[in-house]
């Protein structure tokens, strides 16, 4: 046998290995172990907090409050905002002192 | 008691209803755990991790698809996440090792030998896994679930969210990989 029909013959027992293997059983007394590591385990707490946030009811609650209180800032800064374009050019004006920004005006005072 | 009044039970919190889904199941978990980490300490963790999600999300099994297929999802899901975070581990142990610390252990791991197969294909199987190891997750998944489960196509093709076809294209894709994977292994190693 050359060493190529060899190499072919251990392929073939390598994919049919499985043949007639049997199901592998975990180690004894599964449940106890798993009774005792439940017991011990107790849920996390950041993980009862992100399950109760990523509830669906919970989450479209909270986008919802967050677009209320969203609106409601917007709305309450627009209702205090009486003021008119006329306004609001005068306070710039008066606050960045831009009523004698020319140079034309600064030499031309008059006496 | 058949399945579904079992899982009836089970959704009404029932503990002896839990003990008996756990000895029924416990073989085709741990099974198909240890075929894709191959790994028995790691199976044994990862079919504990299943049951605690199974008691914790049995609400949520409204019998859709068969159970089998449902535990199926849950243990293959599980298994393929271990296997994240075990790269992951392996990746930070090799930096660790550039530094000095000692990781040789979690790099090269030890031969896997499956204790339910036959003794005189113990050497021959674990070239097998070993092989496997470098296939992509879908055709190792596909493959492992039909020849160590023994499942159908059918079967497979629900748990996998597939078609048959798709199933039946894994498998084939799977076999010609391992045949190409363990020639070359077999070329290196053959005197």
């Amino acid at each position: 046998m050359n060493k190529n029909e060899q190499i072919n013959k251990l392929v073939d027992e390598a994919l049919s290995s499985l043949d007639g293997a049997e199901r592998a059983t975990p180690k004894p007394y599964l449940f106890t172990r798993l009774n005792a590591r439940m017991q011990n385990e107790p849920e996390n707490s950041w993980d009862a907090v992100l399950k109760f946030i990523s509830r669906p009811a919970i989450a479209l609650a909270g986008l919802c409050l967050v677009i209320t209180i969203n609106a409601m800032v917007v709305s309450s800064n627009y209702s205090g905002q009486t003021t008119t374009a006329a306004d609001e050019q005068y306070v710039s004006a008066d606050e960045y002192n831009t009523s004698v920004a020319v140079l034309s005006d600064i030499e031309n005072i008059e006496p | 008691m058949n399945q579904q009044e079992l899982i009836v039970q089970l959704q009404q919190g029932d503990a002896q209803a839990f003990k008996k889904l756990v000895d029924e199941w416990q073989d085709m978990v741990y099974n198909t755990a240890l075929g894709i980490v191959q790994n028995a300490d790691d199976a044994d963790d990862i079919t504990q991790d299943v049951f605690i999600q199974v008691y914790q999300s049995v609400s949520s099994f409204k019998g859709e698809s068969k159970f089998s297929t449902w535990l199926y999802r849950i243990v293959i899901t599980k298994s393929l996440d271990h296997l994240k975070k075990k790269k992951r581990k392996k990746r930070f142990g090799f930096m660790q090792s550039l530094f000095g610390n000692n990781s040789d252990e979690e790099i090269h791991p030890e031969e896997f030998n499956h204790p339910g197969v036959l003794m005189e294909n113990k050497e021959s199987a674990a070239a097998l896994f070993k092989a496997l190891q470098q296939l992509p997750d879908k055709q190792r998944i596909a493959f492992t679930l039909h020849r160590l489960e023994a499942q159908r196509h059918q079967d497979i093709a629900a748990v996998m969210e597939l078609s048959v076809t798709a199933v039946e294209s894994l498998i084939a894709r799977a076999k010609g990989n391992l045949r190409q994977i363990l020639k070359d292994y077999y070329e290196k190693n053959v005197a």
